[in-house]
């Protein structure tokens, strides 16, 4: 079952998506919920696109069995999409009367009953809650939870929608999960939750789509979580203060897309440099330059593994959903600090802003721990060095003012302490002792996911990474017995063995990836010597769908 | 304390006869008189011949980027407002590759002392006019004269209303040492900008030069309270170099009713407790 709502830029499209998304999930329900926008604050075109299910919904979808349609202009653009048998909801003046659609005087009532234009959408809301067999307390419920306050006369257009029409067309499903099993969030606040919970204490970030959700979440919980959130004025300024504070104690994140993340490059290579940890999350968006603001891509994996001058660890992970981005964003600040290396958690539009349900998160998957020297310790050292050359090349870190230990960072070539050096041979030594620290790193990288488990001799293999693990996964189970599905989320370093092992079994390896130029498999040729056979492309700013990707596979 | 415990013991790599080095005295006379112990005091750099001095004492230090001294030294402050946090580089450095840094932590007003070295050249990089090199002056990469006027960083501070904006020359080690410390005591940003000859590059601007030009603002009656006289002593043009305190505000610091920096430094809190992160996650219940 899946619901489109579609209307221009300030119709209200994602609050009417957030309600109906809360609905179904107070209802005990799976879902998937996309947000699809222009690049504006008023008109073009916005849709929220929302898949219903009895297990978790992992991806979006093209075709729909409701479409609420604000305007004309979306009914026009989204009817072909109606599946047949499928119902269309608009206002009584949209559209034409002979077309059969379900359509509502619901501008007039707004206007007459409630005194308040903008309820229309609530109203025809309500009629398309009422089709879709959802109770009407679990859709008061969420205009409570979405308006607050302003609840009272979008509850009654909810009821001038709802009696509307007659009992529903369809029946929903009965609930799947109880209260406190499931979680309803975004790709985007997930990332911000698990930062706060992997210890996240600064946050300085400027404004740049999709990365801006996530400073906006963590700006609404700093003062409760004791984290201190500040729009920098550029992202120049937004990485050299993370760094400053990360360096002081605080562990830090900065979040911004393509545009931003280049202006961030030089003070990537410091954090290399200076060893000291921070994070970045880089939500994707398709380029050259500013390119296309409001939607989505996978077209900065290269620039994030190369971004920066000169040779240093980082860490690179690409959570496949919400579930995925709340671990491997606690994963990523502890890599960073455990290490004193940057990371960078890659994810896009189609991720920070979707809706999903998902099992209850439970931070205790991933273990997190203070590795700072403890101050009894320094107490007993004559003298503390930094970057002194540790096997493993973790030097052990202390910060400023805590004991009477001084603590120098350079973005020079240092010595042991931290001073200025041209000394070659310890320069040798420092280049050496910062590479270390991959071989740790590498070891912390889990093995690719792949499904289904079992032999993949003679299979046809398709191989994403990121936001796309839905749409691929659904593609291999619609496709059926010869296809497997093989994704990596941890992306650097990069795990080897699995990959050499799928190509040495496999038939055909397929990427599937939302680029041009197929960059996963320039990365995984350029350490293995592996290519894949065939690729898969998609980079006109929208997500693959599982239809699309069976479509172009069979092709 | 005395002075000489801030002064490390290593070989300086600045040219004989540069202001760099009565500026890093001066500083340690500074953080002398305050009784400031080094472990409690971090210098934030960037980098070019004045960004050296991190390595050059003895404190903490982060000799980062060049251009990003402020806005790492903002960094270090707003995670540890327990620290004394010192930005100190050039004027390339303070004024061209971080204007905008400058600009926007005065209008923060986070509680820091830049310290600017301004000698009008780029030394490291051989001599190139600075943000402060006066129009028409030559140099290897601007021949025929740099087509620019100077920057007035005391005017543009005064500006912006930053809480503490002073000038003092390196000939004047004391009086330099006694600005440097008012400015760290001063709540909020404070600039001093340090004007020193450059010996091997800059052959306009020498120390006699300065010497003939400058006028002491304690001895003028100036009122650093009176914000349109601190405009008109930075914008006067001619041959008075004012040197002083030109302007003191008291305004609300960044830190002043933040809800977190109230609190614990956030640099020195622990890890959240397992029962805070589950009462975060229960709002996607």
């Amino acid at each position: 079952m899946a619901v489109r709502i579609a209307g221009a830029a300030g119709q209200g499209v994602q609050t009417l998506g957030e309600i109906l998304a809360r609905a179904l999930f107070r209802s005990g329900l799976y879902l998937h919920g996309e947000f699809s926008y222009h690049s504006r604050i008023r008109g073009g075109e916005n849709a929220f696109t929302l898949r219903v299910g009895e297990a978790p919904v992992l991806t979006t979808t093209d075709d729909v069995d409701v479409l609420l349609s604000l305007n004309e202009e979306m009914l026009d653009l989204y009817r072909p999409w109606v599946r047949e048998g499928g119902v269309v909801v608009t206002d009584e003046a949209v559209g034409d009367p002979a077309d059969g659609e379900v359509r509502v005087p619901a501008v007039r009532l707004a206007r007459e009953e409630l005194k308040l234009p903008i309820a229309a959408g609530v109203i025809l809301l309500g009629t398309a809650a009422r089709l879709l067999g959802l109770d009407r307390e679990r859709v008061a419920d969420a205009i409570r939870e979405v308006f607050g306050d302003k609840a009272e006369p979008n509850l009654r257009a909810l009821d001038l929608g709802y009696d509307h029409v007659p009992n529903g067309r369809w029946q929903l499903p009965s609930p799947q999960f109880k209260q406190g099993e499931a979680m309803l969030l975004t790709g985007g606040q997930a990332v911000g939750a698990g930062a706060i919970a992997a210890g996240c204490r600064f946050l300085s970030s400027y404004p740049m789509t999709p990365g801006t959700a996530v400073l906006e979440f963590l700006a609404k919980h700093a003062a409760k979580h004791g984290i201190v959130v500040e729009q920098a004025e550029d992202e120049i300024a937004a990485i050299n203060m993370a760094l400053g504070a990360a360096y002081a104690g605080a562990r830090s994140l900065v979040t911004t897309s393509g545009g931003g993340f280049a202006l961030m490059v030089e003070g990537l290579s410091l954090a290399g440099m200076i060893e000291t940890p921070v994070v970045i999350h880089l939500g994707q968006r398709p380029g050259p330059a500013t390119g296309l603001p409001t939607r989505t891509g996978q077209e900065n994996l290269l620039f994030a593994l190369h971004a920066g001058h000169g040779e240093f660890p980082r860490y690179i992970v690409a959570p496949s959903d919400a579930a995925d981005a709340f671990y491997l964003t606690m994963k990523a600040l502890e890599v960073a600090e455990t290490y004193q290396v940057p990371a960078i958690i890659l994810t896009d539009q189609f991720l920070v802003d979707s809706y999903v349900v998902v099992p209850a998160l439970d931070p205790a998957r991933v273990p997190v721990h203070d590795h700072l020297l403890p101050v009894e310790d320094l107490a007993r050292m004559e003298s503390y060095n930094r970057f002194a050359l540790a096997p493993s090349g973790i030097s052990p870190r202390t910060l400023p003012g805590v004991s009477e230990k001084l603590v120098l960072v350079d973005s020079d070539e240092h010595d042991a302490y931290g001073r200025i050096t041209e000394d070659l041979e310890i320069r040798v030594a420092m280049v050496e002792k910062r590479l270390r620290k991959g071989d740790g790193l590498r070891a912390e990288v889990a093995p690719p996911e792949i499904y289904p488990t079992g032999s993949l001799r003679g299979k046809r293999i398709l191989l994403g990474w990121g936001s796309t693990y839905g749409a691929i996964r659904e593609a291999v189970e619609r496709l059926g017995a010869g296809y497997a599905h093989v994704h990596l989320r941890e992306l650097w370093p990069l795990r080897t063995e699995e990959l050499r092992h799928v190509w040495s079994e496999a038939e055909e390896v397929v990427l599937v990836e939302e680029t041009a130029t197929g960059q996963m498999g320039r990365l995984i040729a350029g350490e293995t010597g592996l290519q894949p056979h065939r690729f898969v492309p998609r980079y006109d700013g929208r997500p693959f769908t599982a239809q699309d990707i069976v479509e172009k596979v069979t092709r | 304390m005395n002075r000489e415990e801030y002064l490390a013991d290593v070989e300086l790599a600045w040219c004989p006869g540069c202001g760099n080095f009565a500026i890093r005295t001066s500083l340690a006379a500074a953080l002398a008189q305050l009784g400031l112990p080094p472990h409690k005091v971090v210098l934030a750099t960037g980098i070019g011949q004045a960004a050296k001095i991190a390595h050059y004492v003895n404190l903490n230090g982060f000799n980062g980027l060049h251009g990003r001294t402020v806005a790492a030294a903002a960094g270090i402050k707003l995670a540890r407002p327990d620290l004394t946090v010192i930005a100190e580089s050039g004027d390339g450095d303070l004024y061209g590759e971080g204007g905008n840094h400058l600009l926007h932590n005065i209008r923060r007003n986070v509680d820091l002392t830049v310290i600017a070295h301004d000698n009008r050249v780029y030394g490291l990089t051989k001599g190139q006019a600075s943000p402060t090199a006066p129009r028409g002056y030559r140099t290897r990469a601007q021949p025929a004269g740099s087509p620019s006027a100077a920057l007035n960083p005391l005017a543009l501070a005064v500006a912006l209303d930053a809480p503490f904006v002073a000038q003092t020359f390196s000939g004047e080690p004391d009086r330099t040492a006694n600005l440097i410390s008012q400015a760290i005591q001063h709540r909020g940003f404070s600039l001093v900008n340090v004007l020193h000859p450059c010996p091997s590059w800059n052959r306009v601007q020498t120390f006699a030069w300065y010497k003939e030009r400058l006028v002491h603002l304690d001895e003028t009656g100036h009122d650093p309270g009176d914000q349109g006289q601190a405009f008109a002593v930075a914008t006067r043009s001619g041959e008075q170099i004012p040197v002083g305190i030109l302007y003191t505000t008291d305004r609300p610091t960044f830190a002043d009713g933040h809800p977190v920096l109230s609190g614990d430094p956030v640099g020195l809190r622990p890890l959240p407790s397992s029962d805070v992160v589950r009462s975060l996650l229960t709002t996607f219940f």
